[in-house]
């Protein structure tokens, strides 16, 4: 399936994909409501986004308590409002950490990748993010790849 | 509350003495009138410090504000500014930074922090939407920026919280400490940090839910989109991307004002060595961006052979580049990125360390200075040991370095020599681009607000020598032609009122001015789109001279005259010896004659007439300023 695909080393970690993302969601602009989120670390000068890698099988699902997080036919992982309690399970099983809870509504954030045409992708300004097939059903983990970044950039050996 | 949009709509109060927080409501008068940023600090600086406070004394208040179009989609940089009365100029101390602390800021529900008081015990403020609580910081006393940085996001087990931190130079009561964000961004100049330490304050920590609401999306979008497009395709686009503000150094060497071993000449003949060029293609691993900025300038650099590998780091910029190599005669890179690296995690103001450590280095290369007076210490041009040592003497006020951490104006009155050389104005030492070679940057050093600065005017049009351009903007051909001393009053007025808007919208002066992508009209049109409240460039223009003006009543109200509005006299005596502006010599009156005829000061004093303060809404200054004693 297509998922949203990051080039670590093009990532200047503006954060617009996170300004666009919660004006085409919500339409309003806050860091606290995007779908998508830039991990930051300053001391490296590495920029990740991420957002939900729509895994399969998904953790975050599997353990979903009360069965919330449901899947669409073509994949794509969703929240069932009705079913949802708040409860943030999903914040701490998603293994990239992906999910972050509405501040108010206290649903899921999820990213739904625009129908088909991620706002994200759409807007990023040096073109690290794109929009492509991919067969892997499990993305890399964030520390894995700030590991292997700093081994290309020879900050470690 | 009423609703908002664009502004957080809230200014928060701390008094650390009392560990009192009020929440006030943005007034609607202090947005028309003064915009945001700057505007706003500078309006309550003015109505709320009186003459004469003490500047690390608690009766001083420190503020940080924001401007409307940050925290949104807005694709040209989110800044914000700090200000205070000044330690190292005992006049308006004001500096600004981007990074992504003032879009937090502004998510967290605030378009101004004001700090009051003094904090009994070391703290540090963590600000999380409404809650705010003062925190104790005993912990933190002596550790560097980076460390402070890094301890604070591990207390609140958050890596997502935005720091602004002090370092140990600042603790030290350095004059010329800045708060850093983002571990190497700095608000650098005026000693903002040191106002900060005094206060007991070590770090401002923030982090937000809230949402900045925009009042015409469509109208909004469609400037974004425009904006956009003209940047994409801007010439400066992927020289900026690739270099940043460090591309300055090969052109400052070729037109002949890249100040180099003190301003003693103006071209480096090792300027390749040490230039953003090479940086570009032997360090930097990638490039990254201010928040929602869409021109990612600053860079992440690794050296990875030599006595220096292992050290990587953001930046640096052209004026912390060429600080540390041309101004002080060294021609290692290498050396130089340690040097400011080191000045960052201690906590300086890169340029004035490096002007006291290149005055210092002139002095003792005259032999007017001994290495008996430095402690030992050899301050041969460019000598690595020399650089590096000083710069840890001046954070902790160590040795010969407790002499140069009130900054060359007070170190040439202790020394009892060098005062002729010691390259300041009002106090603040002077950026690395020389007058002669850039008239109208000069003047705007010489009138800047804050002491000697470009950021005030930064009157980039006349570095392209083009009359056409002067005769269309000004009706002077020579406005903006750079060795010309004629039309630069106009020049410099313009400029002046347009970096106040630019630094009220908290953008980035790089791309709204020196790129010329936000006219004032293109401001007026996207703050209206934003705010919902009209605002034209002529009303822009007037909030630009209204922040101006204001600034000026201040400096008045503290003393400053004509007389202050000077350059060095390097400058004014002796012509440039080298490079494409060798001769020039600054002349310095005719053109403060112009300046104040343009800005409506009276010409021997310096001071704003009362029918240009009534004109432009700041009558309520001219009673001040007599209560004062001010002759107006």
């Amino acid at each position: 399936m297509k998922r949203i695909l990051v080039n670590v080393d093009r990532c200047s970690g503006c954060r617009q994909c996170e300004m666009i993302c919660s004006f085409s969601h919500e339409n309003t602009f806050g860091s606290s409501i995007s779908r998508i989120t830039v991990i930051k670390e300053d001391i490296f000068g590495f920029d990740l986004p991420i957002a939900c890698w729509h895994c399969n099988p998904c953790n975050a699902m599997e353990n979903c308590s009360t069965e919330a997080l449901e899947k669409k036919k073509d994949n794509l992982i969703f929240v069932n409002e009705e079913k949802c309690v708040g409860c943030g399970r999903c914040l701490e099983t998603c293994t990239i950490g992906a999910v972050k809870l509405h501040p108010e509504r206290k649903t899921p954030l999820i990213c739904d990748q625009c129908s088909g045409k991620p706002q994200c992708v759409e807007k990023c300004p040096t073109k690290a993010l794109t929009y492509a097939e991919t067969a892997e059903q499990q993305p890399k983990l964030p520390n894995q790849i700030l590991e292997e970044t700093l081994r290309r950039w020879r900050i470690i050996a | 509350m009423p609703k908002y949009y664009g502004y957080a709509g809230r200014i928060l109060r701390i008094n650390l003495k009392e560990k009192k927080v009020k929440i006030q409501p943005t007034e609607k008068r202090l947005i028309t009138q003064f915009l945001g940023g700057r505007g706003f600090n500078s309006k309550k600086v003015y109505d709320e410090i009186p003459k004469d406070v003490n500047p690390l004394s608690p009766q001083n208040k420190l503020m940080f504000a924001t401007g409307p179009l940050v925290g949104t989609a807005f694709p040209l940089g989110a800044r914000f500014n700090v200000s205070a009365k000044s330690p190292l100029t005992g006049i308006l101390g004001d500096s600004n930074a981007g990074g992504h602390f003032a879009a937090e800021m502004k998510f967290a529900g605030y378009d101004q922090i004001i700090i009051e008081g003094k904090s009994r015990k070391p703290a540090y403020i963590v600000i999380d939407d409404q809650e705010v609580q003062i925190m104790d910081a005993e912990h933190l006393t002596g550790k560097d920026v980076y460390e402070t940085t890094e301890i604070i996001k591990k207390d609140l087990r958050d890596r997502t919280v935005q720091v602004a931190a002090v370092g140990p130079a600042a603790e030290k009561r350095v004059a010329y400490a800045g708060i850093f964000v983002n571990l190497a961004r700095p608000a650098a100049r005026t000693g903002m940090g040191t106002v900060m330490a005094s206060k007991n304050l070590k770090a401002v920590a923030l982090k937000g839910t809230g949402r900045i609401e925009i009042a015409n999306p469509s109208k909004f979008w469609k400037i974004v989109e425009e904006i956009e497009e003209e940047t994409y395709v801007h010439p400066q686009y992927w020289l900026r991307r690739i270099m940043g503000t460090t591309r300055i150094l090969m052109l400052a060497d070729k037109l002949g004002f890249l100040p180099t071993r003190h301003f003693t000449s103006a071209t480096f003949e090792h300027a390749a060595k040490v230039s953003g060029e090479r940086l570009a293609r032997e360090y930097n691993v990638k490039s990254r961006a201010c928040f929602s900025c869409i021109v990612p300038c600053s860079r992440f650099y690794v050296i990875r052979e030599g006595e220096y590998a292992g050290l990587y780091g953001e930046g640096p910029e052209y004026e912390a580049l060429s600080s540390f190599t041309a101004r002080v005669g060294n021609s290692n890179l290498d050396l130089a990125l340690r040097a400011v690296d080191l000045a960052n995690r201690l906590g300086l103001d890169a340029i004035t360390t490096a002007e006291c450590i290149a005055w210092a280095m002139e002095l003792y290369e005259k032999g007017e200075l001994t290495k008996k007076e430095t402690g030992g210490l050899e301050l041969g041009w460019g000598d690595s040991k020399a650089i590096l040592a000083l710069i840890e003497k001046i954070a902790y006020r160590k040795g010969f370095g407790d002499l140069l951490a009130d900054g060359v104006k007070r170190a040439a009155k202790k020394l009892g020599k060098g005062k002729e050389i010691a390259l300041h104005v009002k106090g603040l030492e002077i950026i690395q681009a020389d007058p002669r070679g850039l008239k109208g940057y000069g003047l705007g050093y010489a009138v800047a607000s804050r002491g000697a600065d470009h950021l005030r005017s930064e009157p980039f049009i006349e570095l392209n020598d083009d009359p056409e351009k002067g005769v269309e903007m000004f009706g002077v051909p020579e406005a903006t032609m750079r060795l010309a001393h004629k039309g630069k009053g106009k020049l410099v007025r313009y400029f002046e009122n347009w970096c106040a808007i630019v630094d009220s919208l908290e953008v980035c002066k790089n791309l709204a001015e020196n790129m010329e992508l936000l006219p004032f009209k293109k401001a007026a049109e996207i703050t209206e789109a934003a705010t919902g409240l009209p605002f034209t460039e002529k009303s822009l223009f007037e909030i630009g001279e209204r922040i101006v003006n204001l600034e000026r009543a201040y400096l008045v109200r503290e003393g400053v005259r004509r007389r202050d509005d000077n350059l060095p006299k390097r400058f004014l005596k002796e012509p440039l010896p080298n490079g494409n502006s060798k001769g020039m010599i600054f002349e310095i009156e005719p053109m403060l004659d112009e300046y104040y005829a343009e800005r409506e000061w009276d010409l021997k004093t310096g001071i704003p007439k009362v029918k240009k303060l009534r004109k432009i809404g700041l009558g309520y200054v001219i009673a001040d300023l007599k209560r004062n004693g001010v002759k107006i």
